[in-house]
C-alpha cells in the first residue's frame, strides 16, 4: 500500500491521503486528472473491480464530492478517489467506458444530484424517479420534511408536549 | 456436471432491431416483428419490486431494460436527517432478505469512524447472526432457483426450515425479519439458554434437507436441461461488469470478502470458498448450495468456539447527541449475494453527512441482467434473474 | 445427464409419509419469544415523563401527553408516552433509553381491530390484555445507550485536609466535564425544580459544544452568582435528575462550576453586557449584600435601574461569605463575583448597618423601592442548661470568626449539636483546627438535612457522628467552663400523621460525652429590629418569615423582600431566584407607570 501511494504521488497530483485501515485509502485528485488516475489504477495497478461511485453534497462550500471506490482483488485493498466539482452547473467526465456498470451509477447521480456526465449512455433517462419535477432530491437543499408535509397528510389529532415547557406552564407560568 | 455448451455470443443480427444514432435499438412495433412485454413488477417470477421491459421477437428476447423505482424510500436521504442512533432501526430495512448485513456494516462504519473497539463476545454474536442470516436467505434462494422453472416443492421445504431459523432469530433478537440486533458499539443481547442445542437440532434438519434437495433439484434431468449452458457469464465479464459473490465464484473467481479481507472473527474460522468454472445457471445454483453447506459448517464452528459470556457492548457516548468525528469510510461484508458495503461520510455533527449503500444487485440486476437476457428465451427470464439473486431494495434504497 | 437424474427426483414421494409441520393453532400455540418486541407496556408510577423515548424515536411515533390522575410535580412532568402504532417500527430503542426502566415491550403481537384509532394509546393508562405479561423486550444487562455513572470528582485526600483550608473539591478537567455533560439527556425536568429555573440542559450543552461563553450567558440569565452556586448550591435539580433513577444524577453543580471557572473573569463584561438597557432615573435600596441582594442588584442594573446595597459587614456575600467554610467556597471566588457586580454599576456600601449607620426611613423616602434581604443571622439556642457557659458557642458565630481569619480556641475536643449543613461545616472546621470532633444529632444520618456529600466528607475526615442523641445538659467544670455534654439516646417513632419519624428519648439512657467546646447549630432566625415601629407593625410575618406575593412584594408599600428571611428552603439558589423575581416585580412597578 505504501509503495502504491508513493507511485501514485510520483505520477499524479494527489492530496489529502487518509489511510484509516491497512487495506483502505482515501485520496483527493483534481477533476481534470480523475479519469486518468482511475484508468491508471485499473490498467496498471490492477484495481480491476469497480466498487461504487457516489456523490456527497458539501453545500456550504458549493461543492459536490464525487467518490470512486476501486478494489484490487489480488492484494485486496480498496482505494477511494475523491474529486471536488462545483455545484454550479455540475459536470464530470464520464467513466462508462471503463466499466459497464458505471453508466448506471452516473445515471443515478444525474437524477439524484443533478450531476451531468456527458456521453454516458442513457444518462438522461429517469432511473428511480419517474415524473419528478422538483430539484434533484439528494441535494442538501432539498428539504425532505417539507416535501412530505406538502405531499402527504399527517394523522389528525396528534399533539406532543415538551416536558420542560409543559412543566413551566403547569408549575411556574410567570417565572 | 455436464460439459459447458458454448454459446454463440454474436447472434444473427437479422432478428434484432436496428441500432439508431443514439446507440439505442429502434424498435418499430408497427412492423409486428416485435412485441414488448413487461415482466413484473407484479409477476411471480420476479424477485421483489422491479420489472423488466422485454422486447421479443417470437419467444426470443432482443432487448431488455430493467426498471426500478417501485420501492424507493429514499433511505440514504432520510438518514441524513436522523441522528446516528436513529439510523440504526432504518438500515435493516435496506435489505429485507438479509437484514443483518446492513445492520453490521452500518455499525462497523460508525465504529470505524468513532474508533470504537467492539467486545469480543459481541463480535462472535455478530458473526453468528450474519451466518444465520445467510442461512435463512439461502434456504429460500437455493430452492427458489428451482422454483423459477416450476419446481416448487423444494421451496416449501426450504421455507419451513427458514421459519425455524427465524424462530431462533426471534429468541435471540426479539424480531423475526427486522432483528435490529447489531447496534453501533455491540449487540443487544446474549444467547438465550439452550439456544445452541436448538440450533444444532435445526442444523441437522438442514443437513437432511440438503440431501433431499440434491436428489430433488440437482440430480434432476429437467432442471439440468433447463439450466446447463444457459445464462453463461464469460470470465472477462466479471471485472468489467462488477460481478461479485456467488456469481463470480461460479465463473471461477475465488472472491469472498470473509476470506480476502477478514472481518469480525472470520479469521478464526476454517473454510474454503467453493468455486466452479461453468458459470451458467446450474453452476451458480451449485455454488449457492455449497455456500449453504459452508454456512451450516461455519455456524457449527462458531457455536463450538464462541465464549459463553462477556461484554456485549462497548461504551459509547450518549446516543442522544453522539457526534461522530469528521471522516469517511467504506465498510463491506460478504452477503449471500456478494459484496455489500456502506460508504459513510461524517462531517463531525450528530447527523451523518452521507450514507451510500453498495449492493451487488446494483450491477447484477441492471447491467448484467440486461445483457444476459439478450437472445434468451422468455421462459428462462425468471431463472436467469433468480440465478443472479437480484434484490431491488439495494438498487434504489 | 444420466438415468439417476431421471429417477432421483421421484424420491420426493417418500415425504408423503412424513408428519405435517404446520402449527395448527398459531394464535394459542405460538406465543412470542421471551424477548419478542410486541406492544408497549409502561409502569405509569415509575415513569417520570422525561420524554427520551419520544426523542429517540426515529419515526416520531411517540407523543408526550398528560394523563388523568398524574400530577405534574418536582421530577415528574406529568406527561406519559402515547404510541402511534401506525408509525412504530418496534425497534425498542425507547425501551433501551428509558431513564427509569418503566417502559418495556410485551411479547404480545396479535391484535386485530377494524378501527385504526385504537392503535394509538397510552401504555399503562389505557388498559390492555398484555399489561401483565412478564415476557417481552427489556433493556438487556450490561448494555447502555448512555453512561449511567457520573464522572468522579477529584478531591483533596482526607489526610491532606486536616489543618488546611484548601478547597476539597478540585473541579472537573475539560475531558471530565465533557464526559459528564455528555450524559445529559436534555429532558429539562431539573429546570422546574431549580428555584431560579435555570436552563440547565442548555448550559450543559454548551460544555459539549465547547462554547462556555454562551454557557455563562445562559447562566446569568437566571443566576448572576454561578460561581457560588457552582460550589455550594443545594442542587435540588440533582435530586430530580432523570438519570438518578437508573444510575447517578448528572453533576449539575460541578458542571456549572466548570463553566464559571473556565471563562476568564476579564471576559465577563464583554460576554454579559449585551442586553443591558439604558439607564433610567429609578433608584432602589437593598438591605443586605447576600445572594438575594446581589442578584437583585444585577438584574436591576440590567434593567437600567440604579441599585444601592447597604451591607452591615465589611464584605458582601452574606451567609455565603461568612457562613460557608473556605474549603467549600474560597473567598476569592466571592470577591470576584462581587467585583464584577460593582464593575457593571451595582453600588455596595459596606459597614453600613441600616438602623444604626443609616435609618430605614431615609432609605425608604429616598428610593423608589426598598428590598429587605437580611437573611437569618440570629442563631436559635439549643435551650438546655449550661448554654451560657464559657466554651459554648453558636456555629454561625464560630464560622463567621473563622472566615474572618480570627483564631478561636476550642481546645482538644468539640461537640457540635445539629445535622444541617451549618453543623457539618462547623464540625469539619473544628476538625481542621485540631479538635477531636463529635456531632450529636437527634435523628438518623439519612434524616440529616445536610448534603450527603458533606456528610461523607465529614466521615472521611473522621468526624465522629452520634445519631439519635438528644442533648439535655451541658455540664460545667469547677471553673465554670464546659466539661461535658449529657445526652439521651432516642428511638425513632413513626409519625401517625404521616410525617417523618420522630425521635423519642429513651428513659435512663443518659450518656455523658466529655468535651471542651459545645457548638450549637440547630438553626437561625431573623432580626427585624432595624425597622422603625410603624413599619415593623405593618410587616406581615409568618413563623418569623416575611410574607410576600409572587413578585416578592411585602405587605408594606414599595417594600420587597427575599432570601432566607422569606423562603423556608433557606439556600443560596432560592435567594438568587428571589432577587430575580423581585427585579421583575420592581421593574413592573416602576417602569410600567
Amino acid at each position: 500500500m505504501k509503495e502504491l501511494l508513493q507511485r501514485l504521488e510520483y505520477r499524479f497530483d494527489v492530496s489529502d491521503i487518509v489511510q484509516k485501515r491497512e487495506n483502505q485509502t482515501f485520496l483527493t485528485i483534481d477533476k481534470k486528472h480523475t479519469i486518468s488516475l482511475i484508468t491508471h489504477l485499473r490498467d496498471i495497478e490492477n484495481f480491476s473491480h469497480f466498487v461504487l461511485l457516489t456523490a456527497v453534497d458539501w453545500i456550504e462550500d458549493n461543492l459536490f464530492q464525487l467518490t470512486y471506490i476501486l478494489h484490487n482483488p489480488e492484494v485486496n485493498i480498496d482505494i477511494a478517489i475523491r474529486t471536488m466539482i462545483s455545484r454550479d452547473n455540475p459536470e464530470m467526465d464520464s467513466a462508462h467506458h471503463l466499466w459497464e456498470q458505471v453508466a448506471t451509477y452516473q445515471r443515478e447521480l444525474k437524477e439524484m444530484f443533478g450531476i451531468n456526465f456527458p456521453g454516458s449512455p442513457g444518462v438522461n433517462d429517469s432511473f428511480i424517479l419517474e415524473g419528478w419535477d422538483d430539484i434533484p432530491p439528494y441535494r442538501r437543499d432539498f428539504d425532505t420534511k417539507k416535501y412530505t408535509e406538502e405531499t402527504y397528510f399527517p394523522r389528525p389529532g396528534r399533539q406532543t408536549n415538551d416536558p420542560a415547557e409543559y412543566m413551566k406552564n403547569k408549575l411556574y407560568p410567570n417565572g | 456436471m455436464a460439459k459447458n455448451k458454448i454459446i454463440n455470443w454474436k447472434p444473427d443480427r437479422s432478428k434484432f432491431p436496428d441500432i439508431g444514432q443514439d446507440g439505442k435499438p429502434v424498435v418499430d412495433l408497427a412492423s409486428q416483428k416485435y412485441v414488448k412485454i413487461w415482466h413484473g413488477p407484479n409477476h411471480p417470477g420476479v424477485t421483489g419490486n422491479m420489472s423488466l421491459e422485454l422486447t421479443v421477437n417470437g419467444d426470443e428476447i432482443v432487448d431488455a431494460k430493467t426498471h426500478v423505482g417501485y420501492l424507493h424510500r429514499g433511505f440514504e436521504k432520510l438518514m441524513e436527517r436522523r441522528k446516528y442512533i436513529q439510523c440504526f432501526p432504518i438500515v435493516c430495512r435496506m435489505c429485507v432478505a438479509e437484514t443483518d448485513f446492513p445492520e453490521y456494516i452500518y455499525a462497523a462504519a460508525v465504529e470505524d469512524l468513532a474508533n470504537i473497539e467492539v467486545p469480543e463476545m459481541a463480535q462472535w454474536l455478530r458473526t453468528l447472526v450474519l451466518e444465520m442470516s445467510r442461512l435463512q436467505t439461502l434456504l429460500r434462494v437455493v430452492p427458489g432457483q428451482g422454483g423459477t422453472i416450476g419446481l416448487g416443492l423444494g421451496v416449501q421445504w426450504g421455507v419451513y426450515l427458514r421459519d425455524l431459523i427465524l424462530d431462533l432469530f426471534e429468541e435471540l433478537t426479539g424480531g423475526r425479519i427486522y432483528h435490529m440486533y447489531i447496534i453501533p458499539g455491540g449487540v443487544r443481547g446474549l444467547l438465550p439458554d439452550g439456544f445452541k442445542n436448538r440450533m444444532e437440532e435445526i442444523l441437522k434438519k438442514v443437513d437432511d434437507y440438503v440431501i433431499r434437495l440434491t436428489s430433488l433439484m440437482y440430480d434432476n434431468a429437467v432442471y439440468k436441461k433447463r439450466t446447463i449452458g444457459i445464462g453463461v457469464i464469460p470470465t472477462d465479464w466479471v471485472d468489467k461488469y462488477g460481478i461479485v459473490g456467488p456469481n463470480a465464484r461460479a465463473a471461477g473467481f475465488k472472491r469472498d470478502i470473509r476470506k480476502d479481507n477478514p472481518y469480525l472473527i472470520y479469521g478464526q474460522l476454517d473454510y474454503e470458498p467453493f468455486t466452479t468454472t461453468e458459470s451458467d445457471i446450474f453452476a451458480r445454483a451449485v455454488v449457492r448450495l455449497e455456500d449453504l453447506k459452508t454456512t451450516v459448517d461455519l455456524i457449527r464452528q462458531i457455536i463450538a468456539k464462541m465464549p459463553l459470556n462477556g461484554d456485549i457492548k462497548a461504551k459509547t457516548p450518549n446516543v442522544l447527541h453522539w457526534k461522530i468525528p469528521k471522516g469517511e469510510t467504506y465498510v463491506k461484508s460478504e452477503s449471500s449475494r456478494g459484496e455489500f458495503g456502506f460508504y459513510l461520510v461524517s462531517d463531525g455533527s450528530e447527523y451523518p453527512r452521507r450514507i451510500n449503500l453498495r449492493g451487488p444487485s446494483y450491477t447484477h440486476a441492471i447491467t448484467v441482467l440486461e445483457k444476459l437476457l439478450i437472445n434468451a428465451n422468455i421462459s428462462d427470464v425468471s431463472a436467469l434473474m433468480v440465478s443472479l439473486q437480484t434484490c431491488p431494495p439495494e438498487i434504489e434504497r | 445427464m444420466s438415468l439417476k437424474d431421471i429417477l432421483s427426483p421421484f424420491s420426493a414421494w417418500k415425504n408423503l409419509a412424513l408428519e405435517p409441520v404446520t402449527v395448527k393453532d398459531p394464535l394459542n400455540e405460538r406465543p412470542g419469544a421471551p424477548r419478542y418486541r410486541g406492544f408497549h407496556k409502561n409502569e405509569l408510577n415509575e415513569c417520570i415523563g422525561c420524554g427520551t423515548c419520544s426523542d429517540i424515536c426515529q419515526n416520531a411515533a411517540i407523543d408526550m401527553v398528560p394523563v388523568e390522575g398524574i400530577e405534574t410535580k418536582a421530577g415528574d412532568s406529568g406527561l406519559r408516552p402515547m404510541i402511534d402504532y401506525g408509525r412504530c417500527c418496534w425497534c425498542a430503542l425507547c425501551v433501551d433509553i428509558c431513564s427509569t426502566n418503566s417502559l418495556s415491550l410485551s411479547n404480545e403481537y396479535t391484535w386485530v381491530n377494524s378501527d385504526p384509532e385504537v392503535f394509538r394509546f397510552i401504555p399503562g393508562a389505557d388498559k390492555k390484555s398484555w399489561d401483565a405479561n412478564e415476557l417481552g423486550w427489556k433493556k438487556p444487562d450490561n448494555y447502555n445507550l448512555n453512561e449511567p455513572l457520573r464522572v468522579k470528582m477529584e478531591e483533596t485526600a482526607p489526610d491532606e485536609r486536616e489543618m488546611s483550608f484548601l478547597e476539597v473539591v478540585k473541579g472537573y478537567s475539560k475531558e471530565q466535564a465533557e464526559a459528564e455533560a455528555d450524559r445529559c439527556i436534555e429532558c429539562g425536568l431539573c429546570t422546574a425544580t431549580c428555584p431560579a429555573h435555570m436552563d440547565i440542559p442548555q448550559y450543559i450543552k454548551t460544555i459539549r459544544d465547547n462554547n462556555l461563553e454562551e454557557g455563562l450567558r445562559i447562566m446569568y440569565q437566571t443566576n448572576p452568582l454561578p460561581e457560588i452556586c457552582g460550589r455550594v448550591c443545594t442542587r435540588r435539580c440533582e435530586t430530580v435528575c432523570a438519570l438518578g433513577h437508573k444510575g447517578d444524577a448528572i453533576s449539575i453543580r460541578w458542571l456549572k462550576r466548570y463553566i464559571a471557572d473556565n471563562v476568564s473573569f476579564d471576559e465577563y463584561e464583554k460576554i454579559l453586557n449585551e442586553g443591558f438597557i439604558e439607564k433610567t432615573d429609578k433608584k432602589v435600596s437593598i438591605i443586605g449584600a447576600g445572594p438575594s441582594g446581589l442578584s437583585l442588584g444585577y438584574y436591576l442594573t440590567q434593567r437600567g435601574i440604579k441599585a444601592t446595597i447597604y451591607e452591615a459587614k465589611e464584605k458582601a456575600g452574606g451567609m455565603t461569605m461568612y457562613g460557608i467554610p473556605k474549603y467549600r467556597l474560597p473567598m476569592e471566588i466571592l470577591d470576584k463575583e462581587v467585583e464584577f457586580l460593582q464593575k457593571i454599576g451595582v453600588e455596595i456600601k459596606f459597614n453600613t448597618a441600616v438602623g444604626k449607620n443609616i435609618s430605614f426611613n431615609d432609605l425608604y423616602n429616598n428610593s423608589d423601592a426598598v428590598f429587605i434581604g437580611v437573611g437569618f443571622e440570629s442563631p436559635y439556642k439549643i435551650g438546655i442548661e449550661g448554654e451560657n457557659l464559657k466554651g459554648s458557642l453558636q456555629a454561625i458565630e464560630f464560622l463567621r470568626e473563622i472566615n474572618k481569619g480570627n483564631k478561636i480556641d476550642i481546645g482538644k475536643k468539640a461537640v457540635i449539636v445539629g445535622g444541617g449543613n451549618v453543623a457539618i461545616d462547623a464540625a469539619r472546621i473544628a476538625k481542621r483546627i485540631g479538635a477531636e470532633t463529635t456531632i450529636l444529632y437527634r435523628r438518623r444520618v439519612e434524616d440529616m438535612p445536610a448534603d450527603w456529600e458533606e456528610i461523607e466528607g465529614a466521615e472521611d475526615e473522621k468526624v465522629n457522628i452520634i445519631t439519635q442523641a438528644i442533648p439535655v445538659e451541658i455540664i460545667p467544670d469547677e471553673k465554670g467552663k464546659v466539661k461535658a455534654v449529657k445526652y439521651l439516646k432516642a428511638k425513632m417513632v413513626a409519625d401517625d400523621k404521616g410525617g417523618r419519624p420522630r425521635p423519642v428519648p429513651i428513659e435512663g439512657s443518659e450518656t455523658i460525652i466529655e468535651t471542651e467546646t459545645v457548638i450549637g447549630a440547630i438553626g437561625q432566625g431573623a432580626d427585624y429590629s432595624f425597622l422603625p415601629k410603624e413599619f415593623e407593625e405593618k410587616l406581615e410575618l409568618m413563623r418569623g418569615r416575611i410574607v410576600t406575593d409572587s413578585n416578592m412584594k411585602t405587605s408594606l408599600d414599595k417594600v420587597f423582600a427575599g432570601g432566607d428571611a422569606v423562603n423556608r428552603t433557606a439556600d443560596a439558589i432560592s435567594a438568587i431566584a428571589d432577587g430575580h423575581k423581585a427585579a421583575i416585580g420592581i421593574e413592573k412597578m416602576l417602569l410600567s407607570e
